[in-house]
This record gives structure tokens, C-alpha cells and sequence, in this order.
């Protein structure tokens, strides 16, 4: 007669988690994170809605939400964490730096193009820049990390990051 | 730049409660932006609802974080600070805290237990819970017709028919509590009915009004329920003086306004007691003050109600529980503890603005609460943040903007200040 207060995950589901997100994630973690979860996924439908998404305060005024809201658009919970695998303190930066590639890779064809970088400015920058401005930046930009006329490949990306910090760690909340 | 992202586990304490002690915002935006910082900004002062205080606090944050990068495409590409920012408020946030509920914690787990928690859960509900209804029911009949005659009779002598109709609705309100064998204890003195006064008080249920109630008489402002409650509202506390309005309509909020100036001024009224919030917290935290109880330069008693959650936890989360069901959820249980503080009268300083006077009073009702102050606006419930504000997320936007044209030389920031501040003109 004890009570699940895990809400059900049994051993079986945390371990193909943890092997899902590569080890990322302690037990503990997965724990903090499924009840996370379990709360901003109102009404328990297995799935978070880009309402409930938008409804957390911090993140709807985030420059990059719109983005957000679309990769974690109706993601299950084994997805979440997936994605948030990369924010984990024991994610390399090599995780790292294939989250940010995702971010930017728009259209999603393993190449950040000059379509992929307009876009994104429009979310980083919005209206303080003008369209002329989005365009000469876009343009500045590829030309000087000499990019082919396909866009940046992961590689590519990887060696244009290298001087930055990537400072992506979040601690998950545990109630131990 | 960031040493560590971590607030002191041991600055917030509360083991027992079964609520995680630290808050998420130390964790956002590296060290850069912690809950102090917030708190601080908060004291700060804000001028709309939610504040320019977040919006500088965004701004300074953000530019602390530029990237120093030389050229102009890792500048471009190093999303790393935004992203850590939205992973840690997906993760947790300081606002959704303020509105959970603690979590039951059964303690039925072994062979000697188990039947002792089953006779508890028998007697609580096939013994004092259809007592406990019967006390109120009964109390709900002889309130009715007491309060009727007294409401047709005495017509003509409108403030002998307050004061009756006052001390039945507190008659009523002690059923109430005693129908949830509520354990309640007052600190300070009792208050007193005097013109230029305004009560105002930490919210975590429409129960608040009937603790208080049942000790002294008050008259409140409140949303405007459907169903029994609303019948209650309108019948009932009406006659004391209550207002109602509905908290999405602005021209509500402008005329309770009004009417809360009027009825202040009024010596012959029922204290006025104010729920600040505007909603209901659940008794760890408590969210922005609204101004209206601070502007109308009467002094102002603050009340402090903390709820033990040793039987039940009194926090109603109306978007997850009707009001009857959490009164029947209050009603199986074994008791409502709670200790209600009568603090200090505290006036307007010469040189404070309302919104800092506002502030001062929720400190001092956290400090004796034991609650933690979050910097929202409770309000953040009924609309989205960023649809609200488009403001905040324009100008963290402005930020990264000009970090990026400072890459394209002088010319074209210029271009972009100056269509910017074409738009402002606008």
C-alpha cells in the first residue's frame, strides 16, 4: 500500500530515460523534471501545449520564446528531457553546441543558411532593426565566416563558437 | 563571469512544508540575475503592474553578458545567455511556485498504521464531517431567518440594521469556522472601527475573509463569484458595505476605486479589509502588492494569516478546485490551523510614493508570515506576461540589437538609432 510519489515512473522508465538523454540526468534530476512537467502540463495530457509554455512569465519574455515554443511544441515527456539534456551540468560542450546549431537550423536542413540567420535576427533584434540593417548584418556575417552558398554545417558552426563560453547550466529542482 | 549559479541552500528555511527551499531565479541568468537582485528591484518600486524594475534589471543583466567577440558572426551565434535564461525558467520559475500546492503526504504505510488511518479517515467523514454540516446547515437556517427580519423589520433604522446584520454575519462566519474546527489563534490587539483606516492582508483562500470575520467584522473587496457564494456576496454582504467587482474589467477597478475612497472616509462603515494580491497565494510566498489599498492616504493595519498545513493545506487554487469543494476538502479534514497577526498601523512617509509605502506593508506581513516575496503580479495568472508588456521583451531585443550593429560600424548603428528613435516619436 505504499504511494507512488514518483506519480508512477517506475525504474524501468527513469533508466530508459537516463539512457536516453545519454546520462545527462541523475535519477534525481528525471525525478525533479517529471514533476516539473506533471505541473506545467495542465489537466495531465502528456504533453505541453504552447499556451501552458507561454504562460510561464520568465520565459514568454525571452527574445528567442517563439523559437522555444516551437521545439518544445506538444513534446512528451521523454523529449523534454531530451532537450533539456543540454543544459545539464554534465552536458559537453559539444551538446551544447549542437542545442544552439538546432536553435538556429530553422528550416531544420542541417545547414544554417542566410534564410535560417534572417529569421533568427528577426527574433533576437525585433523591430530595432530595420529590414535593411537584418539584411546588411546577414550578409556581413556570412561573408566573413566565409560561408558556402549551402550555409554553415555543424563543423563550420562548431569552429565559429569556439572563442565563446556557453555558459548553458540550469539545476533542475529536487525536493532531497 | 559566473562564479556559481547557486543561491546559499541555507538561506530559506522550512523543511517540513514539502516545498523546495530555493528559487529559481538565483539559477537564471547565471549569477547575473538572482532572487535578491529581484527582491531589491522590487523595493526598488515599480510604476505599471510589473514594473520597470524587471525590465532594468533584464537590460542590466543582459548587457553584463555581451559577448566580447570580435567578429561579428560568433557575436551573432552565441545565443548561449537567452538560452540558459528560458531553460532555467522551463525548469522552474518563481512565479508557478507561488500558486502550487503542497502535496499530500500520506502516512498510511504499514500494517499497524493502515487501520489507524482508515478509522481517522472514517470518523472524518461519516462522523465529523455530517455533523459539521449539520452545524452549518443549521447555522445557515437561523442566520437566514434572523437576518431577514432583522433586514425587513428594522427598515427604518438603517444603523441599528448594520450593526445587527454585522453581528450575524460574524455569527455565521464563526459556524464557518467551527464547521472546520478551525484552530485559530489572534495576535495584537483587536481592530477597531475607525474612519481613515484600511486592513489590508496576505491572501490563500476566500476562507481568509471568514477568519478574520469571525473575530471582527469586516467589510471586503473581492472578485465576484458565481453559484452560493455569489448569492452570499450579493444577499448577504452587501448590507455591510462590501464591493465586488470583476478583476479583468478596468472600469470596475476604476470605480471600486471610488468607492473604496468614499466608504474609507465614511466613519459609519464596517472596516474595510483589502486583499492586496488580487488572488490567492499559497501561504509561502506572496506576490505584488497592488497600490489601490495604499493610495487612498488612510493608514493602513496590516494583517498577516499563516496557515499550518499539519491537516489540510488552506490554499485555494480556484483554477484547479470550485470554492465547495474546497470547503468540503476543508471540512473532511481533522482541523484548520492558522495564527492571524494584528500588526502595527503603519502610515505614509512624506517622501514615499504609494508603491513603495505598498512594498513596505508586504514586507512586514511576509516577515511575520514567514512568507518569500516574488515580484510578479499576481495577475500573471488571467494574462500573459509578454502580451501584456511587449515592452519588456522589446527592449532586452533593443539590447541585442545594438550589440550587433556595433559590429557593422559606426554608419549603420546610426541608421538603427535613428529609425528607433523614429519609432519612438511615434
Amino acid at each position: 500500500m505504499g504511494q507512488a510519489m514518483s506519480f508512477g515512473l517506475t525504474q524501468y522508465d527513469v533508466e530508459e530515460l537516463m539512457e536516453y538523454c545519454g546520462g545527462k540526468f541523475s535519477q534525481a534530476e528525471i525525478e525533479g523534471l517529471y514533476k516539473r512537467f506533471r505541473s506545467l502540463d495542465r489537466g495531465h495530457k502528456g504533453y505541453i501545449s504552447a499556451e501552458e509554455f507561454m504562460n510561464i512569465p520568465e520565459l514568454s519574455i525571452n527574445p528567442l520564446a517563439r523559437r522555444l515554443e516551437r521545439m518544445f511544441e506538444t513534446v512528451n515527456f521523454k523529449d523534454f528531457v531530451g532537450i533539456l539534456a543540454a543544459f545539464s551540468k554534465r552536458a559537453s560542450r559539444d551538446d551544447r553546441v549542437r542545442f544552439i546549431f538546432t536553435v538556429f537550423d530553422m528550416d531544420g536542413d542541417g545547414h544554417v543558411g542566410a534564410e535560417d540567420l534572417d529569421l533568427m535576427l528577426r527574433q533576437l533584434a525585433g523591430q530595432s532593426l530595420s529590414e535593411e540593417d537584418i539584411s546588411t548584418v546577414v550578409k556581413k556575417a556570412l561573408q566573413e565566416a566565409s560561408t558556402p552558398a549551402a550555409g554553415l554545417s555543424y563543423d563550420d558552426f562548431k569552429k565559429l563558437l569556439q572563442g565563446s563560453q556557453l555558459l548553458m547550466q540550469v539545476e533542475v529542482p529536487s525536493d532531497t | 563571469m559566473v562564479s556559481s549559479p547557486r543561491s546559499s541552500p541555507g538561506s530559506d528555511h522550512q523543511p517540513s512544508n514539502g516545498y523546495p527551499t530555493r528559487l529559481s531565479s538565483a539559477r537564471k541568468l547565471g549569477s547575473s540575475l538572482n532572487l535578491q537582485d529581484l527582491e531589491e528591484a522590487t523595493l526598488k518600486g515599480k510604476a505599471d503592474g510589473s514594473g520597470d524594475h524587471l525590465q532594468d534589471l533584464y537590460v542590466k543583466a543582459e548587457q553584463r553578458r555581451m559577448s566580447n567577440s570580435e567578429e561579428l558572426m560568433p557575436a551573432l551565434l552565441d545565443i548561449s545567455a537567452l538560452l540558459q535564461d528560458a531553460a532555467g525558467a522551463i525548469v522552474d520559475d518563481s512565479f508557478l511556485r507561488c500558486f502550487q500546492s503542497l502535496s499530500v503526504d500520506p502516512w498510511n504505510w504499514n500494517l499497524y498504521l493502515f487501520p489507524t488511518w482508515v478509522v481517522g479517515v472514517l470518523l472524518r467523514y461519516l462522523i465529523l464531517f455530517p455533523l459539521r454540516l449539520l452545524l452549518l446547515m443549521g447555522g445557515f437556517l437561523i442566520f437566514f431567518i434572523c437576518f431577514y427580519t432583522v433586514h425587513f423589520v428594522l427598515k427604518g433604522f438603517p444603523q441599528k440594521r448594520m450593526e445587527c446584520e454585522r453581528r450575524l454575519v460574524r455569527f455565521q462566519c464563526q459556524i464557518f469556522v467551527a464547521s472546520w474546527t478551525g484552530v485559530i489563534r489572534y495576535h495584537g490587539p483587536r481592530p477597531v472601527n475607525r474612519p481613515n483606516h484600511v486592513w489590508v492582508c496576505n491572501h490563500t483562500s476566500m476562507i481568509d475573509y471568514i477568519i478574520l470575520t469571525a473575530y471582527s467584522p469586516f467589510c471586503v473587496i473581492m472578485q465576484l463569484h458565481p453559484g452560493w457564494v455569489g448569492f452570499l456576496q450579493t444577499q448577504v454582504l452587501n448590507c455591510l458595505g462590501c464591493l465586488w467587482f470583476n478583476r479583468t474589467e478596468v472600469k470596475d477597478r476604476m470605480l471600486v476605486m471610488q468607492r473604496m475612497k468614499q466608504h474609507v472616509a465614511n466613519p459609519n462603515t464596517t472596516p474595510l479589509l483589502i486583499f492586496p494580491e488580487g488572488t490567492c497565494v499559497n501561504n509561502e510566498y506572496t506576490v505584488m502588492f497592488k497600490r489601490g489599498a495604499f493610495d487612498l492616504g488612510a493608514t493602513v493595519c496590516p494583517v498577516a494569516i499563516k496557515y499550518n498545513k499539519i491537516f489540510v493545506d488552506a490554499f485555494w487554487n480556484s483554477r484547479r478546485q470550485s470554492f465547495t469543494n474546497h470547503i468540503l476538502k476543508l471540512m473532511t479534514s481533522w482541523a484548520v490551523v492558522c495564527d492571524v497577526y494584528f500588526l502595527e498601523p503603519q502610515t505614509q512617509g512624506p517622501e514615499e510614493r504609494s508603491d513603495q509605502f505598498a512594498d513596505r506593508v508586504q514586507r512586514l506581513i511576509a516577515k511575520r508570515a514567514n512568507l518569500k516575496i516574488a515580484p510578479w503580479d499576481g495577475y500573471l495568472k488571467y494574462y500573459n506576461l509578454a502580451a501584456k508588456h511587449p515592452d519588456l521583451i522589446e527592449k532586452r531585443r533593443r539590447i541585442l540589437a545594438d550589440r550587433i550593429s556595433a559590429h557593422l560600424g559606426s554608419g549603420a548603428s546610426d541608421i538603427s538609432t535613428l529609425a528607433r528613435d523614429s519609432q519612438e516619436a511615434q
